[in-house]
Parts: structure tokens; C-alpha cells; sequence
């Protein structure tokens, strides 16, 4: 950890400063230890959501919150992923990662597919479209009995092939421990990734687009090609936590796949903080840790979720990181007024 | 044959009637304040519960509780747009009061299951199961003739209310050009006020006719929300003629797909074309020249 | 004053003495823990209240007098009807509240999805609300159900409409789940391998309101003798009104007959008036049997509720008879309840006797009673099981 150079205060005040990289090594040194700390079963399973979630989010507010699209269909690319890497495992013998990888190059093309179509579609319209894809990409996934089993649904879906590597025991990922390793380092990863390209002039020509669309062309931006590119990398995330999902709750029903689904991860989005990185991410433990802390409370779980969800809206439509900002500003301004009044 | 196919026809303009019913106060509702309201469908749930209650716990007459739910409806109109829309109408953002609605959605049927819970209510009126036969072999119930006349009735009315009054043409205005109406003297959130209550008052009466017909859970408005979105833009967000061609064109697709095809893939079908349109048509059916300000 | 303090001192000896006697007797006070998974939240809790009612009453009446010294108590986990929401419920049960024997689910994919966990676990599940065959084919030894299976149910009644009503023409109208598509196809592939012949195979979405379109179609395929119909009770209400309204059914003055599964309660008929006649179903709680088993639960669940049971309340409760069957004979941990459960013989129950196979079905066909629905509303026993 490095703290920039400052001119000497007072203890009380001497705020140190994490650098980015510092930050990113406490996340993993989080994520290396939580197992240790978290011992059972259910607690385990609540973490693994919460990372699949988290790739969700993050995928989400890639296209929403730095492209400024209106994607309200993300189930859709959540389900294709699950549902086209564990067909390709079962049906024709294809080995996991690659099907893995096959899950993200499927969502993502739909996700293509999906933006090069609204091209022309603005705010609503898009929000519809996208809407309306993930119904029908629903109804397929249910109607479709052949392929997909539809609502009879897939069974004893295996998780990740375990990973023998010389010289060190097996790692089977049939444990809760493991199969965490693996899909928060996944998540991670593509966290990082996407920090990458946010803090690249990529994320720059994203911004343009979504603050004014009409201006960032006449600056010659290709703002089709830069929509399609962002639907192209939200969507590969959705994949590859829909193929997690899958391996890890071992049964797949289009019904984990409904529209709800969407607005489930809109949420997260929101109520962390769209439009930055770490939002999404706050959100989505939040989402999936609160419902869980609430099971005590039965049906009022889920209006204590659409009620937080509006205030959130209404009150701090920054999430999260817009409540923590204020919250470090008031910090700060006491510190000063503290400051100030030290020095005297 | 030919009885089966004008069965079907007629079907379909029933179905058709209901989602306009709903599909009215949204397309309304975008025309003016040009935002999508997701908790709509929960209003019509409310409105058909409303009804329930007069008729049954109350014992009121059906058609009085018509207006009943009319009003429950319009006065949670008032509530949503005074507690969210209008606060969020100075930020300027598309999304925000859209997910806002998303979140009084889940709230409301979460607390409608609480209230009334998940077992639903066979809600009948006096003449949900009054069979009228037609020409032809045909038949239609007296209910859903209701439905269809009273559907009929409004779209005529609020036409005229629309194209002839003088509120009527200041919310026009205020759809066109908000800043410019109010220079000339309207009051644009006086208007937009209306037209929430105007909207939630005919979603709740549309849910006091539907409720005979719908499973009546707190559920019921989900399975009709998203066909209702799909319907306005397919006739064309704000359109009103647009969303009546519209809301029976879906209702004649869903019939005829469920006799040569299979009920469970209306939705496929129906949404196919919703995308259909927006690649082909995005102002919908009838494209109402709607400029963009750059 | 020595008599005031002598008193005094007698009489906080005996409270200790009685406090302690009865803090003795508390801990000899067995307490069987049951686990339930149910779902309490979104459509899928039309179950889990229905259940939990009936589990309440039952677990009233076993803790008046305690089986063999226990208490029985359930701590209730949602399970949302889904299969992630039913694994996070399971695993937070089984760890958390260490339960000797769970309850649940009602919908198959969440039983299916849970079956791994308690095998695992070692802790009996004792299923009363699935039908799909998967759930004991394949023979997991901590799986138990009582209620009969599609295959079971639909043999029987495809087999009966042949031979009893002669049915020779039939449409399949079920919802697109698990339940309803299984149960369909086993109908239809039995009444076709009997001479039968399937008109129609329609299948909706739980989110279909209108039957019109449907009953037309159906109405348009000519004489239909009998149509097996799979789905709850607030579609079923609305298909069986189309289809009278269509003039297909016996109660619209056509010749068709209705043919039902478990899945409409009791109050139906109420609900659908003059529609209803000339269903015939299998139900698995008859309110006209004369068992005493049967009119105690009645009479004792009206008084509770001020309602009518409905089957889902039936099968709880007996979930909780059967449980305290085996506890009678000698079960007290999850091992010994599992052995002793595969040995259930005689068992009568509200909606009927259980006795597992070697997969811990129950195979006793007298769970599946035939009603009819007559002009009044009311059901008449058929007695072909």
C-alpha cells in the first residue's frame, strides 16, 4: 500500500491513500479467505450467487450504465449461456471449457445480434426490444422440449471437471470451497478486465455515446460499431455466469430465465451505483445477501425489495457509491472542521 | 370449419378488447409524459381486486363497482405520480423513473400477497356466464360483450375528449412540447397529473371488467403487462388509433395461433412481430411524426 | 416474625423444587425436529400455505399427548417452488436447524433439485407434492412419497376412461410444467397403447386467463369423449367454464367429460357452478369417506380455519401421521426414521394407506379415489379403486 505524499498533519488527519492496485489486492486476499472464514454449506452457496451475480451486474452496466443502452433483456444472454454450454456438454460429449467458452461466444453473439438490430432504436424502443428478445428467447428455451427439455427440465448437471495438476492434491470442484475459488476468480478477472477498458480511451468513446449520441458521430465516432462492441461484452459475461449457474446448481429450468430475472439485476445495478464499476458489484452483494439476512420475514422479504429498490430510485439514484461518496465527504469536512480546529 | 374460424375471430376481438383496455392508459401515459410505467398491470390487479371486494365482502352491485375500481384506480394514480413521477420528472433521466416503476411493481404485488394471498379468487359477475348465441354457431358471452362495448365506448370518448375539448388539446400540447405549452399558459404538471389519473382510473376499471375473466391472484397483472408494452409500440407509442389497431391485431393473432398452432407459443409469435415492427417500423403502425430534439 | 420468614423460606424451597422438577421434566420432553421446505413467497406459496396449514394442525394434535416422549416442532425454510431458492432453503435448513426428517417440496424441479442434499445429509425427505416419476424411479433410498405418482395416476385413469367410459377419443389440455406435461403423456401414451385415439395435445402457460380461444379449438375437433385436463385450480376454473360455454362439455350441454387429477381441491365445483357437471377426477382427500381419520381431520380443520381442507392440507397432514407412525415404532434420528419409514405397513391416513416399494413409493392405490361431480355440485364417490 502507498500513500502519496502529503505535507505533515496531524496524525488524526493523515489519510492514507490505497492506490487502485492496492485495492485490487485486498479484494483477492478477500476472496482467498473468505472460505476460511465462512465455514458452511449454505453460507458458501450464498457467496457463489452472490459472485454470479456479480458478473452479471457488472456485464449489465457495462452496456447500461458506460454505453447508456437500455438493456432490459439480460436474462436472455444469463440463459443462453446456461442453457447452450450444458447442452453442448450433455448432448455432444463437448469437453467443459470449452463449452464454457462456447456459452460466452453464444450470449455474446446474441448480444451482437441483439444490438446491431435496435441500432436505430432509441431509449424506450430499445428497452422494449430488448424486453421483448428476452421473452422470446424465454418461450424457446420453454416450448422448445426437444432441445431443451422445456419445463421438464435438465438434471444432474455435472460440475467442473476436477483439475489435477502434478504435484498438487486434486481439486474437485463438487466443493463449495472450490467451485467459490473459481467462479469469484472468474469474477474477478472479468471485473479487472472491464476496469481495463473503462479506464481506457475505450471508455471514453462509451461515455461520448451515452451522453449524446448525435455529437459523438459528428466527431466521427462509429457509435454502431462501439453499442454492438459493448452489448458484444456484457452479453459474454451473462454467458459465462449463466454456464456457472448451471454447473453449480446441477438443474436447469427456463424458469431461472424469466424477464423478472432482468429487473432482478437492474436492480443491483441501481442500487450500487450504475455508471461505475464498483457499484454494480456493492449491489449485487447487497441483493443477493439481503433477501437471504431476510428469510426470517417470509413475504415481506420482496416488498422490503421493490420498496428499497423505488426509495433507492427516488432518494440516491447514485446507489451506493453515491451514498458512500456523501459519506466520505462529511467524513472529510469533519476531519477538516477537526483539523482546523487542532491547529488552533 | 367456418364456425370454428369466425369463433375464433370473434375471440380475438375480445382478447384484443381486454389488452387495449389495459394498453389505453399506457399509451396515454407515454404519449404525454413519455414514460414507460411498469406498475400499470398492478393497478388493473388493484382495480379488479377493488371490484372483488365491493361485489362480494360489501355486496354491491357489479356494475357499480365498476366505478368503484374506476376510482381506487384514479386515486393510486394520483399517489404514484405525485410520490414518484413528479419528483423524478426534474432529473431529466429516461431510466430513472422507469426502474422507479419497476420497484412500485414488485412492491405492490408483494403487498397484495400479503393482503390477499396466493390462492386466487374466483371472481364471477352476473353475467360472466351469460352465454349469448350467435349467427352461425357462434357464441359470446355477456361479459365479454361488456367488455368489448364498454372498450368501444371509452376509445370513442377519450377520442373526443382528446381531439374537441379543451383539456383535451392542452395535453396534446403538452405531448408535443412541453416548454412551448407552458409559455402559452398550461400548467404542464397540472396536465401531466391528469393523464396519470385519467390512465390509473381506466386500468382500474379495465380490472373491474377483467376480473371475471383473469385468474385473480396478485400475479395477474404480469401475465398481461408485457403483451400491453408490446401492443403500444407495435401501434405506435401515444397513438391511441395505433394501439386500438394494434391491441386487436394481437388479439386475432393469439386466437388464431392457439387453433391451427399451439396457445404456448402466442407469446413467440406476438413478440416476433413486436421486433418485426421496430426493425421495419419503429414509429409503429401508424407513424405519428414525432420529432426529435437534437 | 420467625413464622413470616420460616414461611417465606418454605415456600421459595418449594418453588425452586417445583421449578426444578419441572425443568426436569422439559428436558425428558423429546423434541423430533422436522424441517419444511415450502415455497412462502412469489405463486409457488398457493402451496406452502395450503401446507403449512395442514402441518399446523396435525403437529396441535400429536403434541397434546407426544409420541413415544416427543415433541414435534418444524421450522419452515422457502423454497420459492425454483431450484436455486429450494437448494439455499435446504442448505440452511440442514445446517442450521439440523432437522431429523424435512418435508417438501411441492413443485418436482425443486424436489428433484433438493433430492442430492438430503441424500447427502443422510436426512429422510419425505415428498408429498410431486408427481413426476423422476423423483423415485431412479430409487434414492432418503426420498419417500406418499402421494401417487403421474405414472400411477395416469395409467389408472386413462385405463378407466376406456374401459368404464367407454372414452375411445380424447384432447389433452395441460399446463406447460413439469406436472402437467408429465402427467399428459403418460395419459396419452396409455390410452393410445389401449385402442384410444389423442385429438389434440395443447399445452398453455401459466399465464393464459382466456380459455375461449382453446375451448373453440377444441369444440371444432367433433366428438370428443373424455379430456384430461392438468392444471390448478384458478386456470382449471376458468377452462372448465369455457368449455361449458362452448358447449362441449356436459355442463354447457355437450358430451364431453372432464378428467381431472388431484390437483382441484374441494369448493371447486362451488366456484364453477352448473359447469362442473359430469367431472369426473382423481382426488386424493374425499371428504365423504367415512374413516374416522378422515372426518376428525375435516371437523377439526374447520374449526381451526373456518374452511374447507383442500387436499394440500390432507397431504401435510398426513405427512405428520406418517412421521409420528414411525416415531411410535422406534424412530429418533434421521437413521433410524429412514429404516423405519421403508418399513410403513397398514398406515391409513386421511387420503389413504401408505406402503412403500423398494424405490419408497407408495404404491397403495387406494390414495386415488374417483369422484364424480353430480347436478347439486356435490361429489359422488365412484369406488373404482
Amino acid at each position: 500500500m502507498s500513500s502519496e505524499g502529503r505535507p505533515a498533519l496531524p496524525v488524526l488527519t493523515n489519510r492514507v491513500r490505497i492506490s487502485r492496485r492496492g485495492w485490487f489486492l485486498v479484494a483477492a486476499a478477500i476472496i482467498a479467505l473468505l472460505p476460511f472464514v465462512i465455514q458452511d454449506s449454505y453460507w458458501r452457496t450464498n457467496l457463489i450467487v452472490c459472485a454470479i451475480n456479480i458478473m452479471l451486474a457488472i456485464g449489465l452496466d457495462f452496456i447500461l450504465g458506460y454505453a447508456g443502452q437500455l438493456n432490459l433483456g439480460h436474462s436472455a444472454f444469463y440463459g443462453i449461456g446456461a442453457y447452450a454450454s450444458t447442452l453442448l456438454i450433455m448432448k455432444l460429449g463437448v469437453p467443459f471449457w470449452m463449452a464454457f467458452v462456447l456459452g460466452m461466444v453464444l450470449s455474446s453473439m446474441s448480444g451482437m445480434a441483439l444490438s446491431i438490430f435496435a441500432v436505430r432504436l432509441r431509449g424506450h424502443y430499445l428497452a422494449i426490444a430488448s424486453l421483448g428478445f428476452a421473452v422470446i428467447v424465454h418461450q424457446v428455451l420453454l416450448n422448445w422440449i426437444s432441445l431443451t427439455q422445456g419445463p421438464l427440465g435438465i438434471y444432474a448437471i455435472k460440475p467442473p471437471p476436477d483439475i489435477a495438476l502434478p504435484g498438487l492434491p486434486i481439486i474437485s470442484f463438487g466443493s463449495t470451497a472450490n467451485m467459490f475459488y473459481l467462479v469469484a476468480s472468474f469474477a474477478f478477472l472479468f471485473y479487472l478486465l472491464l476496469d481495463q477498458l473503462v479506464r481506457s480511451p475505450i471508455g471514453e468513446t462509451l461515455t461520448a455515446i451515452r451522453e449524446d449520441e448525435i455529437s459523438a458521430s459528428s466527431f466521427g465516432i462509429n457509435c454502431t460499431a462501439w453499442k454492438v462492441f459493448a452489448f458484444g461484452i456484457g452479453s459474454a459475461l451473462a454467458g459465462a455466469a449463466g454456464a456457472f449457474y448451471a454447473s453449480f446448481v446441477g438443474t436447469l429450468v427456463p424458469d431461472a430465465f424469466i424477464i423478472t430475472e432482468s429487473f432482478t439485476i437492474l436492480a443491483m445495478v441501481i442500487v450500487g451505483g450504475m455508471g461505475t464499476l464498483i457499484g454494480p458489484v456493492w449491489g449485487a452483494i447487497l441483493l443477493t445477501m439481503l433477501p437471504e439476512l431476510l428469510r426470517g420475514f417470509g413475504d415481506l422479504r420482496l416488498v422490503f425489495y421493490g420498496a428499497a429498490l423505488t426509495l433507492v430510485v427516488l432518494f440516491m439514484p447514485g446507489g451506493i457509491v453515491q451514498a458512500a461518496q456523501i459519506f466520505r465527504a462529511r467524513l472529510g469536512r469533519l476531519a477538516t472542521a477537526t483539523d482546523a480546529g487542532m491547529r488552533r | 370449419m367456418l364456425t370454428v374460424a369466425l369463433q375464433q375471430g370473434i375471440n380475438g376481438i375480445v382478447f384484443g378488447s381486454l389488452y387495449v383496455l389495459v394498453a389505453l392508459g399506457l399509451t396515454l401515459i407515454y404519449g404525454v409524459l413519455v414514460q414507460i410505467n411498469f406498475a400499470h398491470a398492478d393497478v388493473v390487479t388493484i382495480g379488479a381486486f377493488a371490484a372483488y371486494f365491493f361485489t362480494f365482502a360489501f355486496g354491491g352491485n357489479y356494475l357499480i363497482s365498476i366505478g368503484v375500481a374506476l376510482m381506487v384506480g384514479a386515486a393510486l394514480g394520483w399517489l404514484v405520480n405525485a410520490a414518484i413521477f413528479a419528483p423524478l420528472r426534474e432529473r431529466g433521466s429516461e431510466l430513472l423513473p422507469l426502474i422507479a416503476t419497476i420497484g412500485v411493481s414488485i412492491l405492490l404485488q408483494n403487498a397484495m400477497l400479503l393482503w390477499f394471498g396466493p390462492i386466487p379468487y374466483a371472481f364471477d359477475s352476473p353475467y360472466s356466464n351469460k352465454v349469448i348465441r350467435l349467427w352461425g354457431g357462434t357464441f359470446i358471452t355477456l361479459q365479454n360483450l361488456i367488455i368489448v362495448l364498454v372498450s368501444a365506448l371509452t376509445i370513442v370518448l377519450l377520442y373526443a375528449f382528446m381531439k374537441f375539448t379543451m383539456m383535451g388539446k392542452a395535453l396534446r400540447a403538452v405531448a408535443q412540447d412541453r416548454e412551448t405549452a407552458g409559455l402559452m399558459g398550461i400548467n404542464p404538471n397540472q396536465l401531466i397529473m391528469l393523464t396519470f389519473v385519467i390512465a390509473s382510473a381506466l386500468a382500474g376499471m379495465g380490472g373491474a371488467m377483467l376480473g371475471p375473466i383473469l385468474v385473480l391472484t396478485p400475479f395477474a397483472g404480469t401475465s398481461v403487462i408485457v403483451k400491453a408494452f408490446a401492443i403500444v409500440i407495435i401501434g405506435g407509442f401515444g397513438n391511441v388509433e395505433g394501439t386500438i389497431i394494434a391491441g386487436l391485431l394481437v388479439g386475432l393473432i393469439e386466437s388464431y395461433t392457439t387453433q391451427f398452432v399451439n396457445p404456448g407459443l402466442t407469446d413467440i409469435v406476438v413478440f416476433t412481430l413486436l421486433l418485426l415492427m421496430l426493425a421495419l417500423r419503429p414509429t409503429g403502425l401508424i407513424a405519428e411524426k414525432r420529432e426529435e430534439n437534437v | 416474625m420467625r413464622k413470616h420468614s420460616a414461611i417465606l423460606c418454605i415456600s421459595i424451597a418449594a418453588s425452586v423444587a417445583l421449578f426444578a422438577a419441572a425443568k426436569a421434566a422439559q428436558a425428558q420432553d423429546k423434541v423430533l425436529k422436522i424441517g419444511g421446505l415450502f415455497a412462502m413467497s412469489g405463486p409457488g406459496s398457493y402451496f406452502g400455505v395450503q401446507d403449512k396449514q395442514g402441518i399446523e394442525l396435525a403437529i396441535e394434535q400429536v403434541n397434546k399427548t407426544g409420541v413415544n416422549g416427543y415433541r414435534f416442532e418444524v421450522q419452515y425454510e422457502d423454497s420459492a417452488c425454483s431450484p436455486l431458492p429450494a437448494t439455499q432453503a435446504a442448505k440452511r435448513v440442514l445446517e442450521q436447524y439440523k432437522p431429523d426428517v424435512v418435508l417438501g417440496e411441492e413443485c418436482s424441479d425443486a424436489t428433484l433439485a433438493i433430492m442430492p442434499l438430503m441424500e447427502q445429509a443422510k436426512v429422510t425427505l419425505l415428498n408429498a407434492g410431486s408427481s413426476s416419476i423422476k423423483i423415485t424411479d431412479p430409487g434414492n433410498p432418503w426420498t419417500f412419497r406418499i402421494m401417487p405418482n403421474e405414472v400411477m395416476q395416469g395409467v389408472d385413469i386413462a385405463t378407466n376412461a376406456y374401459k368404464r367410459l367407454n372414452a375411445r377419443t380424447a384432447v389433452l389440455l395441460y399446463e406447460n410444467t413439469n406436472a402437467g406435461i408429465g402427467n399428459a403423456k403418460v395419459f396419452g401414451d396409455t390410452f393410445k397403447s389401449l385402442g384410444g385415439q389423442i385429438l389434440a395435445d395443447i399445452g398453455f402457460g401459466r399465464d393464459v386467463n382466456d380459455f375461449t380461444a382453446i375451448a373453440t379449438r377444441i369444440a371444432g375437433l367433433g366428438k370428443v369423449d373424455v379430456i384430461p385436463t392438468y392444471t390448478l385450480e384458478g386456470q382449471g376454473l376458468r377452462i372448465t367454464q369455457a368449455l361449458a360455454q362452448a358447449g362441449v362439455t356436459k355442463g354447457g350441454g355437450g358430451q364431453s367429460i372432464q378428467l381431472g387429477t388431484i390437483w382441484l381441491p374441494f369448493g371447486f365445483e362451488q366456484k364453477a357452478g352448473k359447469a362442473a357437471l359430469g367431472y369426473v377426477r382423481i382426488v386424493q382427500f374425499d371428504p365423504t369417506d367415512k374413516r374416522d381419520v378422515v372426518q376428525n381431520f375435516i371437523r377439526s380443520f374447520k374449526a381451526k380455519y373456518n374452511q374447507e381442507p383442500t387436499h394440500i392440507n390432507a397431504h401435510a397432514f398426513d405427512q405428520i401421521l406418517v412421521i409420528a407412525d414411525v416415531v411410535r415404532r422406534g424412530g429418533k434420528d434421521s437413521q433410524s426414521i429412514r429404516d423405519i419409514m421403508a418399513t410403513t405397513k397398514g398406515f391409513s391416513g386421511v387420503t389413504g394407506s401408505v406402503e412403500f416399494d423398494k424405490t419408497n413409493q407408495n404404491i397403495k392405490m387406494d390414495t386415488i379415489h374417483y369422484m364424480e361431480t353430480l347436478p347439486d355440485l356435490s361429489w359422488k364417490a365412484l369406488g373404482w379403486n
